[in-house]
C-alpha cells in the first residue's frame, strides 16, 4: 500500500458521472488535493453508506479545493446502476474491473478479488499525503477524512484530533 | 399443474423428523427383543422364563431409549436455540455484516449481485425476515430442526414397544418348542424387510426391495450372533445353577 511521499499512480479509466458514461484522468483534475477512495463492490450494504456519506460532503470538500474520487473493480455499467439506486452521486465512481489501478496503490485483496477499503489524499504534486485502509466490514468516517483534508490544507502541525478553529501545536512554527 | 402447499409440505417435514424416530425405535425395539428371544432360548430351556426375561428386557428397553431420545434431542435443541440467539443478536446489532454474508451467498447460488442486493434488501425491510433466512442460508440453521424433546421421547419409546412386540407376541402365543422362536424370528424377518421397505418408499428410492433386505440382512445377523453368544455362554449357566 502506499504511503505519505510516494508518488501517486495516474489513472485514465471509465467512470459514472451524473447519470452518464465518462472517463476520468487524474491528469486532468485540477483540484488542490485529490480523494481517492476505493471500496471493495457496488450493491453491496456498507459501501453504499460511504458512497453516498462522501456524496453528501461533497460541497464541503469542493470548499476545501479537494476533488473527491470512488473506485471499485466493478464495470461502468454496474456504477451507473448503483449511482442511480443511490438517488445519484455528483462525482466520478471508476470502474476498475481488471484491479489494475487497486493493485497499482497496493491495496488489492488478492483473496476477496476486491480492493481494500482504501483512503488516499493526494497533494497538489499528486504525491500520497495520506493513505489509510479499514477491514472489509468496518466503513470508514467521512467526517475523519474530511477533518484530515483540512489538517493538510493548513500545512502546519495539527495535534491529535485538531479541527478548525484548535489552536495548532506548540512546535507549530519549527515544522 | 398441481400446486404445492407451502404449509402441508413444511407440516410434511415436520412429520419426517420423526421418521428417524421411529424407524430407530421399531428397530431396535424388534433386533433388540429377538435377540434377547434368541440369546436366552440358547441359555433357558423354560419357556416362560424367556417370555418373561424378554418382557422385562422390552419395558426396560422402551423406557430407556425413550429417556435417551429426550435427553439427545433436548440437548441438541438447546445447542441449537443458543446458535439461533447468537444469529439474531448479530442480525439486531450488525445487520450489515448479516446482509453482506446473506448476499454473497445469493450470489454464490447463482443470483447477480444486483438481483442478490434487490433481495436483501427487500428482507431487510423485516428484521424477522432477514435473521430467519440469514439462518437458513448463511448458517443452515432452520426452525424445521428444532425439535420437540417430550414428543421425541414419546415416539421413541411407543415405537421401541411396537417394535418389541413383533417377536413377542409370537413367541408368548406359540408355545411348541422351536415354533416359538421360529414364530418370533419370522415375523421380526417380516417387520424388519416391512421397515426397510417402508425407509425406502420415504426416501422415494426405486429399489425398495433391496432397502427391505439391507435391514433385515443387517437385523437377522445380529439376531444370529445373539443366538450364538447364548449358545456360548449357556455352559456357565449350567455351571451356576
Amino acid at each position: 500500500m502506499l504511503k505519505p511521499g510516494d508518488p501517486a499512480p495516474p489513472f485514465d479509466l471509465e467512470c459514472a458521472l451524473d447519470g452518464r458514461i465518462a472517463r476520468s484522468s487524474l491528469a486532468k483534475i485540477s483540484s488542490e488535493l485529490v480523494l481517492i477512495f476505493f471500496y471493495p463492490r457496488d450493491f453491496s450494504f456498507i459501501c453504499p453508506t460511504e458512497v453516498t456519506g462522501f456524496n453528501k460532503a461533497l460541497k464541503d470538500f469542493t470548499a476545501e479545493e479537494t476533488a473527491i474520487v470512488g473506485v471499485s473493480i466493478d464495470n461502468v455499467d454496474s456504477h451507473l446502476r448503483w449511482a442511480r439506486e443511490l438517488g445519484g452521486i455528483a462525482y466520478p465512481l471508476l470502474a476498475d474491473p481488471d484491479g489494475s489501478l487497486a493493485r497499482a496503490y497496493g491495496v488489492f485483496d488478492d483473496n476477496e478479488k476486491v480492493a481494500l477499503r482504501a483512503t488516499f489524499i493526494l497533494d497538489r504534486k499528486r504525491k500520497v499525503a495520506f493513505s489509510s485502509s479499514c477491514p472489509l466490514n468496518v466503513g470508514r468516517s467521512v467526517v475523519e477524512t474530511l477533518r484530515i483534508v483540512r489538517a493538510l490544507r493548513t500545512g502546519r502541525l495539527c495535534p491529535a484530533d485538531w479541527k478548525p478553529g484548535v489552536e495548532f501545536g506548540p512546535t507549530d512554527r519549527d515544522f | 399443474m398441481a400446486s404445492v402447499d407451502p404449509a402441508e409440505k413444511r407440516r410434511l417435514f415436520e412429520r419426517l423428523s420423526s421418521v428417524r424416530e421411529i424407524v430407530f425405535g421399531v428397530q431396535d425395539g424388534v433386533l433388540t427383543t429377538a435377540g434377547v428371544l434368541c440369546g436366552l432360548s440358547g441359555a433357558v430351556s423354560q419357556h416362560s422364563q424367556v417370555a418373561l426375561a424378554a418382557l422385562a428386557s422390552t419395558a426396560a428397553g422402551a423406557l430407556s431409549m425413550a429417556a435417551g431420545a429426550y435427553l439427545g434431542a433436548r440437548a441438541e435443541t438447546e445447542v441449537l436455540h443458543a446458535e439461533l440467539k447468537v444469529v439474531r443478536t448479530d442480525a439486531a446489532s450488525r445487520p450489515y455484516t448479516v446482509q453482506e454474508g446473506l448476499l454473497d451467498e445469493l450470489c454464490k447460488e447463482g443470483l447477480s449481485r444486483e438481483a442478490a442486493y434487490r433481495v436483501v434488501k427487500m428482507l431487510s425491510t423485516s428484521p424477522k425476515a432477514l435473521a430467519s433466512t440469514a439462518e437458513a442460508k448463511m448458517f443452515g440453521l432452520g426452525g424445521a430442526m428444532l425439535g420437540n424433546p417430550a414428543l421425541d421421547g414419546v415416539v421413541m419409546g411407543i415405537a421401541f414397544l411396537v417394535g418389541a412386540l413383533v417377536p413377542l407376541l409370537p413367541y408368548m402365543l406359540i408355545t411348541v418348542p422351536r415354533y416359538d422362536l421360529g414364530g418370533a424370528l419370522a415375523a421380526t424377518a417380516l417387520t424388519l424387510f416391512g421397515v426397510g421397505y417402508f425407509e425406502g418408499w420415504l426416501a422415494h428410492r426405486v429399489d425398495r426391495w433391496r432397502s427391505g433386505m439391507r435391514f433385515l440382512a443387517i437385523a437377522m445377523s445380529a439376531a444370529a450372533a445373539g443366538y450364538m453368544i447364548g449358545l456360548a455362554i449357556s455352559p456357565l449357566g449350567a455351571t451356576a445353577g
